[in-house]
């Protein structure tokens, strides 16, 4: 009886792991959909780049946010870090690149050794991440106590290259998505990962030490980070510590949007592409709406929970 | 099941030689092999040669050491004392599984160990990545799954890219045996418990690779407690008994119940059919269970008395704790429970303490809401039953100790005493007493039967089949089902062990 298998079987189990980004894939175009009725230039070139580009800087931090959820962790500081990194390219990277670029490395260094100190002192990733966003917003402060300074040339002018025939902002979308696939889906470096937030002790059962994989996976959600405060300081042309604070939660959300799980074991670099585009575009969608900006947050968030109560509900029709 | 135990292979010793050694060299050797967990002496002295090209079949009750010695053989576990020979090489004390010697031994979990987000092929690149290339690993172990799969289990319906949670548990053991199998250089298999899942074309497939890998010259090392499939599969049969390997016999001309007998089982022909359930007495019903089935129970029928102490006994996971979740949440149509009930998980460390809260609140946490009043705790009165209780069962430290100040049996106290201090009728336990030091546990069987004369029921699920004297009904359980119901002087540790392993004529028929 046990081993009859139903032929169905694996196509469901397609669905069910696709399903989310396909529900919020809906979503996506409904918002697109919604905001070329109110502007019909949103679906010319210029104008899906002008929509898409604040959702840039949100998607590459999510995909931060995955790897590290891959392993089962919850960063709760990549809002204030992505803010430090901002504050870093518009004040050390523009006086002297060199010193800039190695503090940039030291932050890479900095989440390694966070993860290290997670797996080795077995401190909640929730607590050591939230601690150290105070440390990142701290740092931040400290360089650049009020929003100023300015971004290198050659960043610059990236945040303002409009080719003529495609939206820009998906270039770095789709790469970022593209490199994350490749490491984390096809690469064994991104095997291990996984399997940490799959199974453990299977992991250390089979001889491979778990400590090198978390290190591995919090020095990739670093550099995707300090990739994610680049990018958001070409497009705001300056620094600014709290810029990105709402990143925190909104990349959570994102990666479940896409099809991640809070347990660990799944890498979705496309579903989180998709879902960080969604909720990237719901305050543009209520700005073109009209919305009050004090209403913003409110209306964001009950959006956000709509969406992934959607989520839940496919999740469970495709059980 | 194949009934001829006929060894295969030239390296085979001779089924009737039993004095006389094999000429093969063994391939892993344990000597005095001690390993202590705490106070519990899991293995006390083990003596085992695993010769090359054998099957050796190692059989043993709840707690005789099996999975322990295992964990030590393949290197998980370094052992206390004694040494452990692999291939020649002595084992060093920092042992780690797949590194040193411990690289040619695998062994295939009864749990698998496999990751579930991970596809097959990737699950091989983990376990076996020394033996593939660095670049088209994947190609290259999903080519050695598929092949592996094949020759296995010709009806596997396994895809290298499928994803192991999509598959079903004959599947994953599947997997999880192949996993194991798959390295450049096997000399022993160890294989745990790995029909228990499978169907019997799948078993029967497998033991035939099993015979051919033998016929290589590999050792092969099963664990089962379904001991007519030992019997049929294995050359030899080990048979080990509190820590350690009591007997070693050559398969050939052993009866099941001649192995039985070397577990320490009262040898009696199992009763063909379970004994009527018999009414409790002119005790009143407190809770039922009829027919109930789903959920890993099969047709299962069990009546609880007001006063009684009702035992479940059986090798582990056959279904006893899936008994107490019923009774716990009887949401079903097919349970009846009369009364409240309070329940003690045997896990204290996950399930069971409040570990920042104090002794008298993990006690009473319980109780406090019957305590209460209009929803106001009064801690007069619970004082008043923490220090009874405190006293009454003798817990160190005392009532405003720290929780995790306890010594584990101290900490079992607390949690038992929390659920006979509250007003329950029904008192659940999941095998509560497992690493526990005798001191306590006399304690507690006094306490248990004392509230059991007081009117209270206690239905109570064991590992620990003397433990099951205490009771005044057993029922034993075994895939799934009720196989015997002992009563009084029936109850012994020798006649559950008989019955628990016993393979009935109505349970086989119905294979």
């Amino acid at each position: 009886m046990t081993n009859l298998v139903a032929s169905a079987l694996p196509s469901r189990a397609g669905w069910r792991r696709t399903g989310p980004a396909m529900v919020s894939a809906v979503a996506m175009v409904a918002m697109i959909a919604v905001c070329s009725s109110l502007q019909s230039e949103v679906l010319t070139v210029p104008g899906l780049a002008l929509v898409l580009s604040t959702t840039v800087p949100l998607v590459i931090a999510a995909q931060a946010q995955m790897v590290l959820m891959a392993v089962g962790d919850i960063d709760l500081g990549i809002g204030n870090f992505v803010g430090l990194v901002t504050v870093i390219t518009a004040t050390k990277l523009v006086s002297s690149p060199g010193t800039g670029a190695l503090l940039l490395l030291g932050l890479v260094a900095a989440y390694a050794v966070l993860g290290a100190l997670i797996h080795l002192r077995r401190v909640p990733s929730l607590i050591a991440t939230l601690g150290a966003s105070f440390v990142w917003l701290g740092l931040g402060l400290f360089l650049l106590p009020t929003p100023g300074g300015s971004t290198p040339e050659w960043l610059a002018s990236f945040g303002s290259w409009q080719p003529a025939g495609f939206p820009a902002p998906l270039l770095p979308i789709l790469a970022v998505a593209a490199l994350v696939w490749l490491l984390s889906a096809r690469s064994s470096v991104g095997v291990r990962v996984r399997a940490l937030g799959s199974n453990p002790v299977a992991l250390q059962r089979a001889g491979l030490r778990p400590l090198a994989a978390r290190v591995v996976a919090y020095a990739v959600a670093g550099g995707l980070g300090v990739l994610s405060g680049l990018v958001l300081a070409s497009q705001t042309g300056g620094g600014d510590v709290s810029s990105a604070s709402s990143y925190t939660l909104i990349t959570v959300a994102a990666v479940i949007l896409g099809g991640g799980s809070f347990a660990g074991g799944t890498a979705v670099p496309w579903g989180v592409a998709i879902g960080g585009i969604t909720l990237g575009l719901v305050s543009v969608v209520l700005s073109l709406l009209d919305v009050p900006s004090n209403m913003q947050s409110a209306v964001q968030g009950v959006i956000v929970l709509a969406v992934l109560a959607g989520r839940v509900v496919v999740g469970k029709v495709l059980r | 099941m194949h009934v001829d135990n006929l060894p295969v292979g030239s390296h085979a010793a001779p089924p009737q030689g039993d004095r006389t050694p094999s000429p093969a060299p063994p391939v892993v050797t344990a000597r005095r092999v001690t390993r202590t967990y705490g106070r519990t002496r899991a293995l006390t002295g083990v003596d085992l040669d695993v010769r090359a090209g054998e099957v050796l079949g190692l059989v043993g009750h709840n707690g005789a050491g099996k999975s322990t010695l295992m964990r030590v053989l393949a290197g998980l576990e370094a052992c206390d004392e004694g040494t452990v020979t692999v291939g020649g090489q002595e084992a060093s004390r920092d042992v780690a599984p797949g590194t040193g010697p411990f690289r040619a031994v695998r062994m295939a979990y009864q749990e698998t160990s496999l990751c579930p987000d991970l596809t097959v092929a990737e699950n091989i690149w983990v376990s076996s990545r020394h033996c593939l290339p660095r670049l088209g690993w994947r190609r290259a172990a999903s080519r050695a799954v598929a092949r592996r799969l094949d020759e296995m289990f010709p009806s596997h319906r396994v895809a290298p890219r499928d994803r192991i949670e999509d598959l079903s548990l004959a599947q994953r053991q599947m997997v999880e045996i192949v996993r194991a199998s798959l390295v450049d250089r096997l000399e022993l298999l160890i294989l745990d418990e790995p029909t228990e899942s499978l169907g019997p074309d799948a078993a029967r497939s497998l033991y035939a690779y099993v015979r051919r890998l033998t016929a290589q010259g590999t050792a092969v090392l099963l664990i089962s407690h379904r001991i007519r499939e030992v019997l049929s599969v294995a050359d030899r049969v080990a048979v080990m008994r509190d820590g350690a390997v009591v007997a070693e016999r050559p398969a050939a001309g052993l009866g099941e119940q001649d192995v039985l007998a070397l577990m320490g089982a009262e040898v009696v022909e199992p009763t063909a059919t379970p004994a009527p359930a018999r009414a409790a007495g002119e005790r009143p019903v407190v809770a039922t269970l009829r027919g109930a089935t789903g959920h890993g129970l099969h047709d299962v029928s069990i009546t609880v008395g007001r006063g009684e102490v009702v035992g479940l006994a059986g090798l582990a996971g056959q279904g006893q704790q899936q008994v107490l979740e019923r009774l716990w949440r009887p949401v079903r149509r097919d349970t009846t429970v009369a009364g409240t009930r309070a329940y003690v998980p045997g896990d204290r460390q996950r399930s069971g303490v409040l570990p920042l809260w104090s002794v008298a609140e993990n006690l009473i946490v319980t109780a406090m809401r019957g305590l209460a009043r209009y929803g106001v705790r009064r801690t007069g009165a619970e004082d008043v039953a923490v220090r009874d209780w405190v006293d009454r069962l003798a817990i160190r430290g005392g009532a405003d100790a720290g929780m995790t100040e306890l010594s584990g049996g101290n900490q079992q106290k607390v949690i038992v005493a929390r659920a006979f201090a509250s007003t329950a009728d029904l008192v659940l336990l999941d095998d509560p007493f497992r690493g526990v030091d005798v001191h306590t546990k006399t304690d507690l069987y006094t306490l248990i039967r004392q509230e059991a004369a007081g009117g209270r029921s206690v239905v109570w699920y064991s590992s620990e089949n003397a433990e099951m004297a205490h009771c005044d009904r057993v029922y034993v359980l075994r895939a799934g089902r009720v196989v015997a119901e002992l009563t009084g002087a029936e109850i012994s540790e020798e006649r559950i062990i008989a019955v628990s392993f016993a393979e009935s004529e109505s349970t086989g028929a119905q294979r």
